[in-house]
């Protein structure tokens, strides 16, 4: 029970941070933002180049050399996020959604067969491996990997709150979901904050694509896209455009998930993910921390 | 109004006209399989491998194998009198949408014989399609018991079948004495096929027992699920019948986990790849393979000749690739024509004809009639032979 407990919170972690880029996004520009899976992708890939091209890394320092290429990867895959939203959705801010959804399911693949024809098709094994000795707390199988990959990831979401909460920036963010135009009246520079969320998205999402990296061994390009799903459900478990929503439905879905394997089987884990997603969609679209909206005339 | 039905027709008219010439065998108005009786054509050899996807490396070694095949035949004459083989390769790309729409460009391109299938799951939608056209498969890799089961008189198998590979699992465990055994796969034809069959077989046999048999979803890369049951259920051995990808990843984390049974492979698994992402807990794993090019007494000049051609040391099915050219270009010439039927007839009439895996002789059903299994074993990330279960 213990055991299932971790390894719930060990994956929901994951998806709690790739979560939090997709419903920063759909806060402020109503996007889904099909891409978000594939800069988990990039993320990874972009530590794999650089670690690749440092040649070998004697084991004492692979930590640190750990967290300075995860530094650098979210600088990177946040800089490409920008780049996509500059030119993939903001000329499209004022169409139809669909042609927004539509763009952004374009940048998914041009990221994922981008990146198969720079580094090949095949999967990659990851340079520096975080091993780890397994010890046992109260029935769970535990390694210190994995609760140092889990402090890093929140870590980064309570920053993230903090930062949403406490600035400046963060109100901004704030006020232009509720209301673009009135945001622009009042001043706020809605070009610039969208941007700053954009890359604040991709950073994290990038966090989690070389935590990933680092502790299972093995990148491929396809790995955003089931990534980006699971994420898009765990987001709308807690309530999309909700910061602490998405943080609450990933560790949600990790459970979800765990619990789901267990009972019916490790083939239906997938299945069982996605049924909860309909259910939530059909009884209780704003997910459990969102507020129903209601339009005044 | 009278202008724009004029122009109408005419543009309908035109098209129907540019449809049924373009590329006359290919046309609406061409024929099939352009087996053509023009003495100086090229005899088109066609296979679907994947090229792209995670079995892209085996992919690769399939084909190498093959171009080898089609090079030393030509350079001795070809076939038929003189008319030399042309290889043409589409991409399955394990995946049953790519390796239909590459089978289907492969018969409006004329192949006379196909001789690819990796991925027995995307090599099953093909089967119909070449049977149609009346090209008869020669299909050295994808082995799952349903390919047979179609009972398609154009399909022949020259890999060992998922029953024979079941039957040398068991031949193993029982020689290695593993009271208790469980089986992974990964919900695909190929793998679920060896699951069900190696766990019938098993539990007729009585001496071992199956405590778990489940399966896990392809292309993650937590299965912290699967590890957790295997680790309830403490088997001595952990089967796995997937690709080498998810295998890697299992490996590595139920030995994170702490599990110290064994562990064997199938041979969809069998890459040099899966050391690399298993880690070091990679060492000592089994699996069951149909021999491999560098566990082959006596194939030391072939693999010489492949690495002076190709650049890079020969992988797994390699060999049976090189196999199948040469099968399909000695029933060519014995058949005397390129009809499908006839090359048919004479697929079925082989007695003896050398393989690396042995002696040829297709059996009833059109598959080898002896599989040719042995235990391979992981030692410093590459495969050795460990018993070749005589």
């Amino acid at each position: 029970m213990t055991q299932l407990l971790w390894d719930g919170l060990f994956v929901g972690s994951f998806y709690a941070l790739i979560a939090l880029g997709y419903s920063m996004v759909y806060g402020i520009i109503k996007l889904l933002n099909f891409a978000h899976g594939d800069l988990y992708m990039l993320g990874a890939f972009v530590a794999f180049a650089m670690l690749s091209s440092l040649g070998g890394i004697p084991a004492s320092l692979s930590i640190v050399s750990l967290l300075v290429v995860l530094m650098l990867s979210m600088v990177i895959s946040g800089a490409a996020g920008v780049v996509i939203e500059r030119f993939a959705y903001r000329p499209l801010r004022n169409s139809p959604r669909l042609a927004l959804l539509i763009s952004a399911v374009g940048v998914s693949f041009i990221l994922e067969y981008g990146v198969s024809a720079i580094a090949g098709p095949n999967p990659r094994a990851f340079p520096v491996r975080l091993e780890g000795e397994m010890f046992m707390v109260l029935g769970a199988r535990i390694t210190m990997p994995q609760i140092v990959l889990m402090l890093i990831a929140a870590v980064l979401m309570v920053l993230l709150d903090t930062y949403i909460r406490k600035t400046s920036t963060g109100r901004a963010m704030r006020s232009i979901s509720l209301d673009r135009t009135g945001s622009l009246l009042m001043g706020i520079n809605v070009n610039a904050v969208i941007t700053r969320t954009f890359f604040i998205g991709s950073a994290l999402a990038a966090a989690a694509g070389v935590m990933a990296g680092a502790h299972y061994g093995n990148i491929n390009f396809l790995m955003g896209f089931i990534i980006g799903l699971k994420a898009f459900t765990a987001a709308v478990i807690g309530g999309i455009g909700n910061i602490r929503g998405a943080m609450l439905g990933g560790l949600l879905l990790g459970f979800i998930e765990a619990f789901g394997a267990e009972w019916f089987g490790g083939e239906w884990r997938d299945v069982f993910a996605f049924a909860i997603l309909i259910l939530f969609l059909t009884l209780r679209p704003t997910g459990i921390l969102g507020e129903r909206v209601t339009e005044r005339v | 109004m009278k202008m724009r039905r004029q122009n109408a027709t005419l543009l309908a008219i035109g098209a129907a006209i540019l449809l049924g010439t373009t590329a006359c065998s290919g046309g609406l108005l061409g024929g099939g399989s352009g087996a053509t009786d023009d003495p100086n054509a090229t005899v088109k050899i066609g296979m679907v491998v994947p090229i792209s996807g995670s079995s892209a490396p085996t992919g690769a070694y399939m084909v190498n194998g093959a171009q080898m095949a089609v090079d030393e035949l030509n350079a001795a004459g070809g076939v038929l009198g003189g008319r030399q083989l042309e290889l043409i390769v589409e991409d399955e790309g394990c995946d049953p949408q790519q390796s239909v729409a590459g089978a289907n460009k492969l018969v409006s391109d004329g192949v006379v014989v196909s001789v690819g299938g990796y991925c027995s799951g995307a090599t099953l939608p093909t089967l119909p399609i070449f049977e149609t056209a009346n090209i008869p498969m020669i299909i050295p890799a994808a082995n799952s018991q349903e390919l047979v089961n179609q009972g398609l008189k154009n399909v022949f198998m020259i890999n060992g079948t998922g029953t024979q590979q079941s039957a040398a699992a068991l031949k193993f465990i029982l020689k290695q004495g593993f009271a208790t055994v469980a089986l992974v796969d990964d919900n695909t034809s190929y793998s679920s096929d060896i699951t069900t069959e190696t766990e019938a077989q098993i539990t007729a046999d009585g001496t071992s027992s199956v405590v778990l048999n489940t399966s896990v979803t392809p292309g993650e890369s937590d299965y912290s699920a699967v590890v957790r049951a295997i680790m309830d259920a403490n088997p001595a051995l952990v089967y796995w019948t997937g690709y080498y990808q998810e295998g890697g990843l299992i490996i590595n984390q139920l030995k994170t986990a702490g599990y110290t049974g064994a562990i064997m492979v199938a041979d969809g698994s069998v890459d040099a790849s899966i050391a690399q992402i298993a880690g070091p807990g990679s060492e000592g794993v089994y699996a069951t393979m149909t021999q491999t090019p560098d566990t082959i007494v006596g194939a030391e000049t072939w693999i010489a000749d492949y690495t002076a051609a190709f650049d890079s040391a020969p992988g797994p099915y390699s060999t049976q690739s090189y196999d199948a050219v040469r099968v399909a270009a000695k029933a060519i010439d014995d058949a005397g024509s390129t009809d499908g039927d006839a090359i048919i007839t004479a697929l079925e009439a082989i007695d003896g004809f050398s393989m690396f895996s042995g002696p040829l002789k297709f059996t009833a059903e059109h598959t080898l009639s002896s599989g040719g299994f042995a235990i391979l074993v992981l030692k410093d990330g590459k495969f050795v032979l460990s018993d070749d279960l005589s």
